[in-house]
């Protein structure tokens, strides 16, 4: 590592030690219009000329909130490593074929759900939100069982960065629910509920993890406060049984049993060896699974190498453009989606 | 007195310096500081590209002549801390650190560096102490900054 900038002791311990275990280097930089969450270009991921990664942070965090963001981003390039290292790093990709069947089953999902709407989404509007919405699904798979992880590891083996580490959470949250509000009137109800039914499982389990009531789905979503405590008889009987919010609640529960079920057992203040983030790794993709599987999006996407990710992003007009071809054969004509 | 020329040169070779090229900010610097050698900014910018560049012996020397012009200039303590710091000279940075957190109560990069100064001398719990501070500020303003984008948006 090489930096003129202040980097607290543990932080620096964990930069060195991350170099150590993977053999390789770490540039920190700073940028005024960086992610606020700091972004990492990993040797793992992309083709790079030097074997060095870099870990992008806003240029206005200058002392513990740039060092959690390091902290995060060194965690998430142990445990691609040491799946690299050791075994086989793979992401979640998808192939022409699976964004066809993923647009199809979206498509099903969305006309019937038209069917019920008052106000009825244009039809090519309905069409775009097809890819936007399995690109979405893509991306947060690939983001959140990973970010859980992370955040628990941190935690645990940085205790004097936690304080840091609970406001970047609750901002990354919040960002996260206003992204949410935007949306529901848009897209079909059941991928509604399901990304937020994640994103809520996520929190739960950090809530729990952090600790921190603060990051209670139920608390902090305005939406979901009249679900905390609510009685069973009540949840029953009151029409809020029928809303999105209600059933993001249901199935993010169901989720949060799920992401339970795989982290509870994780001990994570265990040496920080290379078998132990491959443990961390596997973890993550038997999580992955499991949560697609419920989700009923097991067959749209695949375990591949990152590249074949890059390279299916490079395609992804294409793809979309194919998997409409599939989906309404001649009925779009020819130019559709070109402009 | 500096001049408005001065000035003027001084914030050209700023905007390189937000851009990260120092190279060329340290031109601008070197240029107002040949018309005005008792411009304590000037030495402290020149300083702060030094640090950047990794040469802290001579950003200290450039923050020494910036405070022998103005003994209260907190930034340039700060950035002196700073120096300090990259040439491992964990005390001095701790005393030149704790003057700019005096003149300036909110300078979260002081407070920073003395923590992570106090941490390296095993002085922890008075570390813990500097590193809540600079927390504070350093939250304070990340809400500030939010708040003026949504303002924006």
């Amino acid at each position: 590592m090489k930096t003129e900038m202040p980097l607290s002791k543990p932080i620096r311990r964990l930069v060195k030690q991350t170099e150590d275990m993977l053999d390789t280097q770490i540039s920190l930089l700073r940028q005024p219009d960086a992610e606020p969450g700091g972004t990492l270009v990993d040797v793992y991921t992309y083709d790079m000329e030097k074997n060095v990664n870099v870990i992008i942070f806003p240029a206005q965090y200058i002392g513990l909130l740039k060092d959690f963001i390091i902290a995060k981003h060194c965690t998430s390039l142990l445990i691609k490593g040491a799946a690299y290292k050791k075994s086989k790093y793979r992401v979640l990709s998808y192939t022409e074929d699976s964004v066809a069947r993923a647009m199809r089953q979206i498509y099903i999902d969305a006309l019937k759900d038209e069917a019920k709407k008052e106000n009825k989404l244009p039809v090519d509007k309905l069409i775009q939100m097809l890819f936007i919405l399995f690109t979405q699904f893509n991306d947060d798979m690939n983001e959140i069982p990973w970010n859980a992880m992370m955040n628990a590891s941190v935690y645990h083996r940085m205790p004097k960065i936690r304080k840091t580490q609970l406001y970047h959470v609750m901002k990354e949250s919040k960002n996260d629910m206003d992204e949410m509000m935007e949306q529901e009137s848009i897209v079909p109800r059941r991928y509604f509920v399901l990304d937020k039914a994640l994103f809520y499982a996520r929190d739960m389990f950090l809530a729990k993890t952090l600790p921190a009531d603060e990051l209670m789905p139920v608390l902090n979503i305005p939406q979901m406060k009249k679900f905390n405590h609510l009685e069973v008889k009540e949840m029953l009987t009151t029409r809020w049984t029928h809303t999105a919010w209600y059933q993001s609640k249901v199935f993010g529960d169901n989720m949060v049993e799920i992401v339970d079920k795989h982290l509870d057992k994780v001990e994570w203040n265990t040496p920080p060896t290379l078998d132990h983030y491959l443990e961390l790794y596997n973890l993550g993709v038997n999580l992955s699974n499991h949560l697609l599987s419920f989700m009923t999006m097991k067959d749209w996407f695949i375990w591949e190498e990152p590249k074949h990710l890059l390279q299916a992003h490079q395609r992804k007009g294409e793809y979309e453009k194919l998997a409409l071809k599939k989906i309404f054969g001649d009925l779009l004509g020819e130019s559709w989606g070109d402009t | 007195m500096t001049t408005k020329e001065v000035v003027e040169i001084l914030k050209k070779g700023m905007a390189y310096a937000q851009r990260t090229k120092f190279r060329e900010a340290m031109a601008y610097y070197n240029k107002a500081l040949t018309l005005d050698p008792k411009c304590p900014e000037g030495w402290y910018l020149r300083a702060s590209a030094l640090i950047e560049t990794g040469k802290p012996e001579e950003a200290l020397a450039d923050c020494n002549r910036a405070l022998a012009l103005n003994q209260n200039y907190s930034d340039a303590w700060s950035k002196k801390g700073l120096a300090l710091f990259n040439l491992e000279r964990f005390e001095d940075a701790v005393v030149a650190a704790t003057r700019a957190s005096t003149l300036n109560g909110n300078d979260a990069t002081a407070w920073y560096i003395k923590g992570v100064c106090l941490d390296e001398l095993g002085r922890s719990d008075e570390a813990q102490e500097a590193y809540g501070k600079s927390l504070e500020l350093e939250i304070i303003m990340d809400m500030d900054a939010e708040r003026k984008k949504v303002r924006r948006s």
